[in-house]
């Protein structure tokens, strides 16, 4: 039995990915968790949080809201909202590093083509 | 914005995030409804809210199941091909129609999701396809079995198919999809529930960050909104981690078909 679990373990060599996938996760949730949190907290303490109906649809226009002074709430609310949104990108990018890692080049092709397709939609979103 | 507000919200999130881990969801069949008719949010905006919540159960559930080795990554990364490219064709198609459209379409997927949900309850999970006769072999440590468990993935082609229709839905209503994806997995390839259910997990992450980024575009996230309901619903997921060792899963899932039943036939004379 304890020799059939070597052998699978052999098989799944999975440790980098799993490791960097993982962390990855792990810091974007609670980065952006901290930056909502923080941001709703002060929103909660400002009479004036209250930013209407127009809201940033751009990645350039949250930039220049978080530059521009437009309420420090409301750009930490956005710079969280952001950091939630991207972090399924890196999450894609860490995987493709761990494939790379473990020299798993048909996985490496998988994360880059998923990759490009939500980079692709980006850019076209936004262009 | 008022305080009663952004607790409304969090309260809100915490519930269906509670809700959604105890049956194994994303929770955004119960959140959407909670934000269009208790919040009176408008439906773009709340499929935005819901597609942000998304992100974040998805990212804290599958930070937790990769550390109990029961993600299959490789078998996450390969169907995620076909599911962000439905997520972007679903996002783009949402943004060309009406709120009145998108809310008779949700109201389908909720009869539909209330169906499977009862179905699901009464069904076996399906024979797991044995470590060597399968494709992307994986194994986790099951400690209710107090097992190694190994398996392996068959029909790959055929879960990819359901995978973009699931990323489609996503896309377009602001769901995590993980109520197609688990039982395709299970049933047709042969993945144990616990595996399908952590894959699914890690899947909706990334579906739902596909097409987040258009409803930002179209003005419809609303960091207010946003952040008070993530919120809400990471908290009410991790508690609903917790209560899901204790209770029946099989009763909730009778009781909450029934819920969406409901809410599906208000979402029809809306």
């Amino acid at each position: 039995m304890e020799r059939d679990r070597h052998t699978l373990k052999e098989h799944l060599p999975d440790r980098p990915v799993e490791r960097w996938t993982g962390l990855t996760l792990r810091i974007g949730v609670w980065c952006s968790a901290g930056f909502m949190a923080a941001g709703l907290l002060l929103a909660s303490r400002t009479p004036s949080g209250e930013t209407g109906d127009a809201f940033p649809r751009s990645p350039e226009g949250v930039l220049s809201l978080l530059t521009s002074g437009g309420g420090i709430p409301v750009s930490m609310m956005y710079a969280g909202v952001l950091l939630l949104m991207l972090t399924p990108f890196v999450r894609v990018l860490a995987a493709m590093l761990g494939f790379l890692i473990e020299k798993d080049t048909k996985f490496v092709t998988v994360s880059l083509l998923v990759f490009t397709m939500l980079a692709g939609e980006l850019v076209f979103t936004f262009r | 914005m008022t305080l009663p507000a952004y607790l409304l919200f969090f309260v809100g999130g915490t519930v269906t995030g509670t809700i959604g881990a105890l049956l194994g969801l994303g929770g955004g069949v119960f959140l959407i409804p909670f934000l269009v008719f208790v919040c009176g949010l408008p439906m773009h905006q709340a499929i935005a809210t819901s597609i942000i919540a998304v992100i974040a159960t998805s990212s804290a559930g599958a930070a937790m199941n990769i550390e109990r080795r029961t993600v299959n990554i490789r078998l996450g990364m390969l169907l995620e091909t076909t599911t962000v490219a439905g997520a972007i064709l679903g996002g783009l198609t949402a943004n060309l129609l009406s709120g009145e459209t998108l809310t008779r379409i949700f109201a389908i997927l909720l009869l539909g999701v209330s169906v499977l949900m009862v179905w699901r309850s009464k069904q076996s999970d399906g024979a797991v396809t044995p470590f060597d006769e399968g494709l992307l072999q994986a194994s986790f440590r099951d400690p209710a079995a107090d097992e190694e468990v190994a398996y392996s993935v068959r029909r790959v082609p055929a879960i990819m198919g359901v995978s973009l229709l699931a990323g489609n839905v996503s896309g377009l209503l602001g769901v995590g999809g993980g109520i197609f994806k688990v039982p395709a997995m299970t049933m047709i390839a042969g993945v144990p529930i616990k595996a399908a259910t952590a894959t699914s997990n890690f899947m909706i992450g990334v579906t739902a960050a596909a097409s987040a980024f258009i409803y930002l575009s179209y003005g419809h996230v609303n960091p207010f909104v946003a952040s008070a309901t993530a919120i809400g619903v990471l908290a009410g997921s991790f508690l609903g981690i917790k209560a899901a060792q204790r209770i029946q899963s099989i009763v909730l899932a009778w009781i909450f078909a029934g819920v969406l039943l409901l809410v599906s036939l208000r979402m029809f004379i809306f």
